[in-house]
């Protein structure tokens, strides 16, 4: 039987594309239209994997061993309720649901919570909550960008539809594609012969020859002074985004955060010191800024280049300063590259409910926030935790050695649907359906717009939802805790009745525990 | 004085606010051993924790914290009298908030200490961690007064948007050294890392060592001969005199010594 | 379900003429009923000495939704000032400012109320706000749409095609599962696009041939059409900013030339922010006077104040060129934009109101004037716009100044010298009665809202009860302010639909309270065809099939349906 489903959401990064079609045949998805090529990998291929946990596992002297979902529920609820201070992180490829019963669950532990935007994101998380952040819904940049800045980060191979969807090759109502001209610059550069020719007419960057070492950039190309959607990409090195752009700044890597403090400088019109900032010509950044100045709405988007290199959070401070400085002369906006399909998703609910996005403790009955303290890597490295649940993520492949040494000194719980990394780490190990495949649900796109994900096809017998199994742990942890508290109670009872001889009494209390 | 052991090795994290002398001050050994501190997400007694001892003989320190502290978060936190000693390592915002009193650590000092300091004196013999002296997230007003004297090196983001006070450091610094800062005084003994006084606003910061690399967004102004680090000390240069950072419109003023930083000599062609 | 009996209250019920007089309310069955069926089964509440009202309905408060959620994410310093505990019937959660979700439900509900709209919900962002409201516990809500600035309504309104408009805006008040129309800074938003804004309600809008005149009066003219419960919520242009009331008064004149005389044609929201007088900030006054005496004059209008309380809050708004406005005045560390496509923008920065501050403690004064010179309370509801004027919960503070002159003198000694001279306070000398407080709580606001069996306590209202520990017989409340206000923040009791929840300013019970919203029904459906979708898909970047906003986001979905006239 051959079902066809339109709007279908893709589930691979923050671009959330929902224009799928998806063809499925006995329960199987065989053909994908409009998707990306890691969009095709995962929903075509990659969901089918042979590595999937189709049974709940715990393990038993050394080994994992298939048990029915209830022990494994029960086993898992009571090492969280035993945990002193157990951690649950991940949540970022759920849906919002189960990340909204995840927060009940941490809270009724009174357990650390954190999600993967700790090691991806957080740090444009945290930049936010120190200035604020001008920004808009991709549709806006869609429509009105005539100049496009991604800084540190690769769209063409990390988020491929981003720019043909959102920002330079996409028809808005105030700018139009630069596709045809991108498509010209291809042909240009394929054609041996009519190269010279070519790119007189499509006044393309011409082949510079090879940079002297100390200069790390090129020439400003003509291509910055035509008309329509420019783009511009900084990074370290020469991407696939960079090909397409019209100029490109190679960075000295871990400079950035100079070079945003001197273009804030010359887009207030202040003069510098120095000729050079992390390896580029002081002049170069004075026509960037001129371009940016005279842009009528610009935009910026960063991703982890900018997160996760010396400086973090401090150097999407410093983009979002110079957005807002760029605000008074024109209008521009800054947007995070959000890489996991639901990262934002899980800033949002964990944000609603508690008032914090990520690196949340609940040990005092009250949410506590503050990354470096209750991050998951800074956690574990320290040694903080003494019980792990992982939900949705791969911290074995991720995570530092030092991390990781110590969250498998403790109890470890995993929730994932294939054998990666940590599910074989685990002590106990849920099955769970594909978010977005198997199951439907809610995820955030990286401009925190909320898409409903749909259900195309029927996950394995026997393996449940992610936000089942949440439930059911949650379910569990509250029967193990009023029992209990029960226990106590009884116990109590004993020591009044025997209260004459006190230390009789407190022994029965021993023995009744 | 009251003396507190610590009766085992604590893996999981100890919120303590109540070591505090202005907790202790009033209540009888018996009191103070009752008091709740959480350790992880369980409820327990100063007692379940610490072997606790007083010696009435001994005014001053009023408390003495002997062995490994460094889990243990928030020792002194919000103090307003009194003196602290901690003979060994202490853990996460030790004397946040502080407005008076003494602290002294005998050993490294975790992230967050004298965090929003007011008034008071923080000695650390050993290293302190990030943030030292910075306020909490998306906060804006950082240390207000005070002193606090780190024998040893200090991590990032240290003296962030300080408003008074002095912040001195015999070792060196890590990055973001008074970062939006918007008066007061850092000064470092050794080298400091990049980006110092990024985005800074007013105040001074002393670099006595290398400078790993200046903000381009700072102006040469001058070279001193020396410069005051407070009432009673001066530090000896000569120094070159920066001001900025300029992208925020800022007067701060970072003196670099010059014998140790042979790279800023290319700024004297503008002086 | 139980019955509940309460006896022997003051009962404060102004939709019914009752003042105070001493009675019993019987409930059954989540309703009011005329007497309970047995009065040994029915749960007593001994009410003698204490004032009764029906539950607080707010007409405008910033509860839930992407904007606030990014007001919330973006402050742990406020929230690390104001923490909430778990207890074994409540989660715990935040404050101060913007408050956790679950925290709105309960605050609210020790307040006494159990109904809140929730005024500022950009369409695109629907499912956002849905999913956020339900997890707000306690109260019932309802969301407006953003809908002054959307590009479809721009074009039919340029082309004069109203009902073409109207049948769009029901399906988008239907797929979004909203229950009336925002308009905010008309014509504003679209021109802060490219960074720019309207500075009268004649300017044009750049790209769209059309003035903010346009918007107002075609959208009210739409709201009419669809039979809408409320009216058009508007957010007026050159909102806060120095000199506007004459842009306020242009636009009630503008909505005056569309009344047809029947019922009020337009809602001007957080009135107070949109009287300002003087040239600019150094001679900035007060316009209420003007503004009171226009409404005082009329009746094709109902206002709310948005009240400053002097707290260190967080201003957001949709107005995105006002708040960067604000922003470029100085002293804010933090500023986010947030513009939506084709359809809105928003801003947000935290912001202290200080009383010490010239300007802050005038915006003070206008608030009050405005509340005390409007002389029909049925014209005017008490807001504080939370969280821009101060957060939802100081709401007993506004009691206290407007209904004990005593409480203001006190305020005002406090205040700012230049304000003080300026301020006409000392020369008001009304204070409001529990009478006129039950009106502009619930009474009018549920009336203007057209929620029919809230804000009343009449037989088939909806069970909705505050009981507060005021008696009015032996109580001069203007005199001994303190303990009023205190009863006001703390009810002894709050019953919704039937169910005691709050007894003695404690959480009892926790429901989950539902989400209103309007099935328009137009004669001829909007027609939907290949080229429309095509539009949809040009203009936004989701998907036309993934737009509208199912059933299955609203955890306790109540559908009002209405017949439309087009």
């Amino acid at each position: 039987m051959t079902k066809v489903f339109n709007s279908v959401v893709c589930t691979i990064c923050g671009c959330l594309c929902d224009d799928l079609e998806v063809t499925v045949e006995n329960n199987e998805i065989v053909k994908m239209k409009n998707g990306c090529a890691v969009c095709e990998a995962k929903m075509v291929h990659g969901y089918k994997s042979e590595e999937r946990i189709l049974k709940p596992h715990v393990r038993k002297d050394g080994k994992l061993v298939p048990v029915t979902m209830d022990e494994a529920i029960h086993k898992a609820a009571q090492i969280l309720t035993d945990a002193k201070y157990p951690l649950l992180f991940g949540w970022t490829s759920s849906a919002s649901e189960t990340q909204h019963v995840g927060v009940e669950l941490a809270e009724e532990l009174g357990s650390a919570l954190d999600n993967c935007c700790s090691v991806c994101h957080g740090p444009s998380v945290m930049a936010t909550q120190e200035i604020g952040i001008p920004t808009a819904t991709l549709g806006q940049i869609r429509h009105r960008a005539d100049l496009i800045v991604y800084w540190a980060c690769n769209p063409w191979s990390s988020h491929p539809r981003h720019v043909e969807r959102y920002t330079a090759f996409t028809d808005g109502r105030f700018e139009k594609s630069e596709f045809k001209d991108y498509v010209q610059k291809l042909k240009a550069k394929s054609g041996q012969k009519k190269v010279a020719a070519a790119i007189r007419r499509t006044r393309v960057r011409y082949q510079p020859p090879p940079r002297p070492q100390t200069a790390l950039v090129e020439a400003p190309p003509q291509t910055l002074a035509k008309d329509g959607r420019r783009m511009v990409v900084f990074d370290v090195m020469k991407t696939m985004t960079a090909e397409v752009a019209d100029y490109f700044v190679q960075v000295e890597p871990n400079r950035d955060y100079e070079i945003f403090g001197a273009l804030r400088c010359l887009v207030n019109d202040q003069e510098l010191d120095v000729d050079t900032v992390g390896g580029v010509p002081v002049d170069y950044l004075k026509e960037i800024a001129d371009v940016m100045v005279n842009a009528e709405f610009g935009a910026i988007f960063f991703g982890l280049g900018l997160t996760q290199s010396v400086g973090r959070f401090r150097n999407v401070e410093l983009a979002i300063a110079l957005t807002r400085d760029l605000n008074r002369k024109t209008k521009f906006v800054v947007s995070p590259m959000r890489g996991h399909f639901n990262v934002t998703g899980a800033n949002t609910v964990f944000a609603w409910q508690t008032g914090y996005p990520f690196a949340l403790d609940f040990s005092q009955g009250y949410p506590q926030y503050n990354p470096g303290e209750f991050t998951a890597i800074d956690l574990l490295r320290r040694g903080d935790n003494d019980a792990t649940l992982v939900i949705s993520a791969d911290p074995g492949a991720h995570f530092p050695k030092g991390a990781m040494q110590n969250m498998v000194k403790h109890p470890l719980i995993t929730i994932n649907p294939d054998w990666n990394a940590i599910s074989r780490l685990g002590d106990v190990v849920f099955p769970t359906q594909w978010c977005g495949i198997e199951q439907g649900g809610t995820a955030y796109r990286m401009d925190s717009v909320a898409i409903t994900l749909k259900k195309v096809v029927e996950a394995p017998k026997g393996v449940p939802s992610d936000e089942e199994i949440v439930k059911r742990i949650l379910e569990e942890v509250k029967v193990i805790k009023a029992n209990k508290a029960e226990k106590e109670d009884t116990g109590k009872q004993v020591l009044q009745e025997t209260a004459a001889p006190k230390k009789r009494g407190s022994k029965t209390l021993k023995k009744e525990l | 004085m009251i003396t507190l052991t610590p009766k085992r090795t604590f893996t999981v994290p100890i919120q303590a606010a109540c070591i505090n002398v202005d907790v202790f001050t009033g209540k009888t050994l018996q009191e103070i051993k009752n008091l709740s501190i959480t350790e992880g997400k369980e409820t327990i007694t100063l007692n379940d924790a610490f072997d606790i001892t007083e010696d009435k003989t001994i005014e001053t320190p009023n408390i003495t914290l002997t062995g490994d502290f460094s889990k243990v978060k928030r020792i002194g936190q919000g103090m307003k009298t009194g003196e602290i000693v901690i003979n060994g390592d202490a853990g996460m915002h030790t004397g946040e908030k502080l407005s008076g009193g003494k602290i002294v650590v005998n050993g490294n000092s975790g992230g967050w200490t004298g965090s929003e300091m007011k008034k008071g004196l923080i000695e650390i013999h050993g290293n302190s961690g990030d943030y030292t002296a910075s306020p909490y997230r998306g906060t804006s007003t950082g240390m207000r007064g005070g002193l606090i004297i780190v024998d040893g090196d200090v991590g990032t983001d240290v003296g962030c948007y300080m408003q008074g006070g002095l912040i001195k450091i015999n070792g060196s610094a890590g990055r973001y050294l008074g970062f939006h800062m918007l008066d007061g005084t850092i000064y470092v003994g050794k080298d400091c890392s990049i980006r110092a006084g990024a985005c800074m606003t007013g105040g001074k910061i002393i670099i006595n060592g290398a400078v790993e690399l200046l903000m381009p967004t700072f102006t040469i102004d001058s070279v001193k001969p020396k410069v005051k680090i407070d009432a009673t000390q001066i530090a000896q240069g000569p120094f070159y005199v920066f001001l900025g950072d300029i992208a925020e419109h800022g007067t701060g003023k970072i003196f670099a010594l010059k014998a140790t930083n042979p790279t800023l000599s290319n700024y004297e062609k503008y002086l | 379900m139980t019955e509940v009996l309460i006896k022997n209250g003051f009962v404060f019920d102004p939709l019914n003429n009752i003042d105070g007089q001493k009675m019993d309310i019987a409930i059954k069955d989540g309703k009011i009923v005329k007497k309970v069926s047995n009065e040994r089964n029915a749960k007593v509440i001994d009410a003698s000495g204490l004032t009764v009202m029906a539950g607080g309905v707010d007409i405008h408060s910033h509860i839930a939704g992407s904007e606030v959620n990014l007001g919330r994410l973006i402050r742990p310093d406020d929230h690390v000032k104001d923490v909430v505990k778990k207890t074994a019937l409540t989660r715990g959660g935040t404050g101060y400012s913007i408050p956790s979700t679950y925290v709105t439900g309960y605050r609210y509900s020790k307040m006494g109320y159990t109904t809140v709209m929730n005024p500022s919900m950009a369409a695109m962002k629907a499912r956002h706000a849905h999913e956020e409201l339900n997890d707000v516990p306690m109260i019932d809500k309802a969301s407006f749409t953003l809908l002054g600035d959307w590009w479809f309504a721009l074009e039919n309104i340029a082309k004069g095609d109203l009902e073409e408009c109207a049948r769009h805006i029901a399906w988008m008040i239907r797929a979004t599962r909203s229950y009336a129309i925002k308009v905010v800074n008309p014509g504003g938003l679209e021109s802060w696009g490219f960074g720019r804004n309207v500075h009268s309600i004649d300017d044009e809008v750049p790209n769209f041939c059309i003035t903010p005149r346009d918007i107002i009066t075609g959208m009210a003219k739409v709201n009419t059409m669809l039979n809408m419960p409320h009216t058009v919520h508007l957010h007026t242009n050159n909102l806060g900013v120095p000199g506007n009331y004459k842009t306020t008064i242009d636009t009630m004149n503008a909505l005056e030339s569309v009344y047809t005389g029947d019922k009020p044609i337009g809602h001007i929201t957080h009135i107070q922010f949109s009287s300002f007088a003087g040239d600019n900030w150094a001679h900035f006054k007060s316009g209420a006077e003007e503004i009171a005496k226009y409404l005082n004059a009329h009746n094709h209008l109902t206002v709310d104040i948005g009240q400053v309380t002097f707290a260190d809050t967080t201003t957001m708004t949709a107005d995105g060129p006002f708040e960067f406005a604000l922003y470029e005045l100085g002293g804010h560390n933090k500023w986010v934009n947030s513009d939506v496509e084709t359809e809105s923008s928003g801003g947000i920065i935290p912001f202290h109101f200080k009383r010490k501050n010239a300007v802050n403690a005038i915006q003070w004064s206008i608030g009050l004037e405005l509340s005390l010179l409007i002389k029909d309370p049925w014209k005017w509801f008490m807001t504080t716009d939370h969280p821009n004027g101060g957060p939802f919960f100081h709401y007993p503070r506004v009691f206290a100044w407007l209904y004990s002159s005593k409480a203001r003198e006190a305020t005002l000694k406090n205040c700012n010298k230049k304000a003080q001279k300026k301020s006409l306070l000392p020369s008001i000398d009304r204070e409001y009665t529990l009478y006129e407080l039950a009106i502009i709580t619930r009474a009018g606001t549920a009336k203007a809202l057209g929620l029919k069996n809230k804000g009343h306590l009449g037989i088939g209202a909806d069970a909705d009860v505050s009981i507060y520990n005021i008696n009015p017989e032996t109580t001069d409340i203007a005199k001994s302010y303190k303990p009023v206000r205190k009863a006001f923040g703390n009810a002894a009791y709050t019953i919704k639909d039937g169910e005691i929840v709050v007894k003695d300013a404690e959480i009892v019970a926790t429901p989950s309270g539902r989400t209103m919203w309007l099935d328009v029904q137009t004669k001829e459906p909007c027609r939907i065809d290949d080229k429309i979708k095509s539009k949809f898909k040009d203009y936004w970047t989701i998907e036309f099939d993934n737009y509208p906003v199912t059933d299955h986001y609203l955890k306790v979905p109540e559908k009002i349906a209405i017949k439309a006239s087009v």
